[in-house]
């Protein structure tokens, strides 16, 4: 029961419908204490996989473990799970439904609800404690979930999808709270297609496709090593200067041109060239990739491979 | 075991707290003695008039002793002897008023205590139990007599035992039949009422994906206990306010009642129609098996379908081994000896309601309740086995409804 450095851990699961394998041979180590972003394209399989973490569906094969150990009924009460198809007891009220999720996962009962006040006081709902879920608005049900999901103050925290539907006031303040929670030591896995917040509040991030694990690295490593390859340029005079052993190719965007350099290329050689030719260099910027394109390069990449295109293929189509 | 606790505390709150609940629990025992409060009270003189009722007795034998019987359940006779035309003539009388109407006895009731009441309206169910007792009881006698009986020692030993030396089941005319019919209906209903509950329940759990949440924090097993459990004891919640309620109008309202208007009814009429504290015991334990039958099969149900519809047809096999039963019942009361009707009887899923209708007329032995209650107990466990395993599979399965086949191997894999 020793308890290692791994919130979550899969070692070679898979999960097959029928014909078709939803989830292939996945390994994934969440460390503990960080967020991590489980990102993939839809149909990828990262409900799949979250599930599979929830003992909803069982893997074909392979391990899951929480908390260094085999998943069982006792680890997963220490998990706060937000499901993708969000549910609730429409008829039950508002606190009544707190607290039952929270006496589910074995928080007592005067206890329970003594937090679910304090939350939906700061979620801005206390007059709503003694109406029924189904009175509220959908927005406000998706909060109601939301402390049913946090309500036994979990040490890992799975949300699958959890901004979606949300308007941006309340994506400002489930980010919030993500981050309060994350800052309490609390490991936070979510799964979601938002690439912008995924850059924002992620560390780490796994990104699957067809059920395979495409990348799996520390956001700013990730983007450090990525930065490497792309050059933004602007300057007026001779271009012949682009041009050499070190690009692979040269793109125009936005007004700027874009050099994508081939590995372990010197950009200093194509700037000294540039200054040598007599152009005027207005910027010469090593841009820091957007997640979003490695999202789109990666998946694009795996969806070529897949159909047996080469890698050099169009990028950024992404499958289907 | 606290999460069961805690599915069970909700599913009883939530629908004990229900208006439907209020207002059916509350509204049915209303509506009874609203039933039985209000003719009684607003019968007026037209009433008694129609106390006033002729007999014709063409066996010429019978009317001796039924005379004085109807009279002392406050009915005026007259006897008029029989003729061609005594039947029109009465006929007659009733139309005009004068007549609540007549009894018309003949050779057949001599020989089945079949007898034919005309009316201008439908006589009292009350009215109609104790002419029909009167005259049974009296055609009974007879019979006896004829064949070298002491009818008196006999009757005085209660007419249960009448019953199981003729080796007959209760006839219409016998309060137990009228127990024995509702108490068998009554469980009927209650069956179909809590254990679709359960399905719906189970389905709306499903539908809603509440049961992704609560699946992940305890096992679908206890889930599905904790759901039978608390809708079953909304059940008994609902049947304890009726009996208690049932208990005090016939211990206080209907001793008043029957001293304010002693011509409707007699006390010792109307305690013979109320079923004894130990029947009521009896068809408790026999709603506890009936319903864990049942609520177990209709939760397999709602967790392997998707849809209300869905639900509407595959609930179609388990909803057959409650509605057979029910149409079975009069049978097995009037012949409830037969190796036929007690097999029936002791088919454990056709138990519930049939034994209970021979146990209610006192023609089931001690051995053969027993017995049913063993075959039960072990029905309940066998579904609670092959439930709980579809259960799980199903509560989390999206897509079509399984094929028996499918459903097969979810019960062996799961």
């Amino acid at each position: 029961m020793s308890e290692d450095g791994y919130a979550v851990r899969l070692e070679g699961v898979t999960k097959r419908f029928g014909k078709h394998t939803a989830v292939s041979e996945l390994d994934l180590e969440v460390p503990r204490g960080v967020i991590y972003g489980l990102l993939g394209p839809n149909g990828s399989g990262k409900t799949t996989s979250i599930r599979m973490i929830m003992g909803i569906l069982h893997p074909d094969a392979g391990r899951v473990s929480l908390f260094g150990a085999d998943a069982d009924e006792a680890r997963r009460k220490r998990v706060g799970y937000l499901p993708e198809e969000r549910g609730v007891y429409r008829k039950m009220k508002c606190l009544d439904l707190v607290v039952f999720l929270a006496e589910i996962r074995g928080v007592p009962r005067a206890e329970g609800r003594r937090r679910a006040l304090d939350w939906l006081e700061r979620l801005g709902l206390p007059e709503w404690a003694d109406k029924k879920v189904e009175d509220l608005s959908k927005g406000m049900q998706q909060k109601i979930q939301f402390i049913g999901t946090v309500i036994h103050e979990p040490d890992l925290l799975i949300l699958d999808e959890p901004f979606s539907g949300l308007d941006p006031i309340n994506q400002d303040v489930l980010e919030e709270i993500v981050l309060d929670f994350h800052s309490r030591g609390t490991t936070i896995v979510f799964s979601t297609h938002l690439m912008d917040q995924a850059e924002r509040l992620c560390q780490r991030v796994c990104l699957i496709s067809k059920g395979r694990k495409v990348l799996d690295a520390d956001l700013r490593e990730l983007k450090a090593a990525e930065r490497k390859g792309l050059v933004a340029v602007e300057f007026e005079g001779p271009d012949r200067w682009l041009q050499g052993p070190e690009v692979e190719s040269v793109e125009a965007v936005n007004g700027a041109v874009h050099l994508a350099l081939r590995e372990g290329a010197d950009h200093q050689a194509i700037l000294r060239r540039g200054v040598e030719s007599g152009a005027t260099i207005y910027r010469f910027d090593l841009v820091e990739p957007r997640l979003h394109e490695i999202f789109v390069r990666h998946v694009g990449a795996a969806a070529s491979d897949e159909a047996g295109v080469p890698r050099s293929a169009p990028l950024g189509g992404g499958r289907r | 075991m606290s999460n069961v606790w805690a599915v069970i505390r909700r599913e009883y709150l939530q629908r004990v707290r229900s208006k439907w609940f209020i207002f059916s629990t509350v509204g049915g025992p209303l509506f009874m003695i609203g039933l039985m409060v209000i003719p009684a009270l607003t019968a007026g003189r037209a009433e008694r008039a129609g106390r006033n009722i002729a007999l014709v007795d063409r066996t010429e034998v019978l009317y001796e002793r039924l005379i004085p019987r109807l009279e002392e359940s406050g009915l005026t006779v007259t006897r008029e002897a029989w003729s061609e035309d005594v039947v029109p003539s009465l006929t007659q009388k009733v139309t005009d008023e004068e007549l609540g109407g007549f009894l018309l006895l003949d050779d057949e009731t001599l020989s089945s205590g079949r007898a034919t009441f005309y009316g201008s309206k439908t006589p009292s169910t009350l009215q109609r139990v104790t002419m029909r007792a009167a005259v049974s009881r009296t055609a009974l006698e007879k019979i006896l007599e004829d064949r070298g009986v002491d009818a008196e020692s006999l009757m005085s030993g209660g007419e249960l035992r009448v019953e199981m030396l003729s080796g007959e089941g209760a006839g219409f005319e016998d309060p137990q039949f009228l127990v024995a019919y509702l108490g068998s209906f009554f469980l009927y209903m209650m069956f179909l009422l809590y254990s679709v509950s359960v399905m719906r329940a189970t389905l709306e759990e499903k539908t809603s994906r509440v049961v992704e949440v609560v699946i992940s924090s305890m096992k679908p097993w206890h889930l599905m206990l904790g759901k039978i459990l608390g809708v079953g004891a909304v059940g008994l919640t609902q049947m304890a306010v009726w009996f208690g309620s049932g208990a005090i109008l016939a211990g206080a309202a209907l001793p008043a009642m029957i001293a304010a208007r002693p011509e409707v009814a007699t006390l010792a009429d109307m305690k013979e129609l109320l079923p004894g504290a130990g029947l009521v015991g009896l068809f408790l334990i026999f709603f506890l098996f009936g319903y864990f039958i049942f609520a177990g099969l209709y939760a397999a149900v709602g967790a392997m379908c998707n849809t209300d519809e869905e639900a509407q047809q595959a609930q179609f096999p388990v909803m057959l081994l409650v509605i057979v039963p029910i149409l079975l019942v009069m049978q097995t009361i009037q012949s409830p000896g037969t190796t036929l009707s007690v097999s029936l009887s002791l088919f454990p899923f056709f138990s519930p309601i049939l034994m209970f209708a021979r146990v209610s007329i006192g023609a089931a032995p001690a051995w053969q309740i027993l017995l049913s209650f063993v075959l039960m107990g072990l029905t309940v466990v066998g579904v609670a086995w092959v439930a709980g395993r579809i259960y799980k599979v199903g509560i989390l399965m999206a897509g079509k409804r399984p094929t028996l086949p499918e459903l097969w191997r979810w019960v062996r894999e799961a």
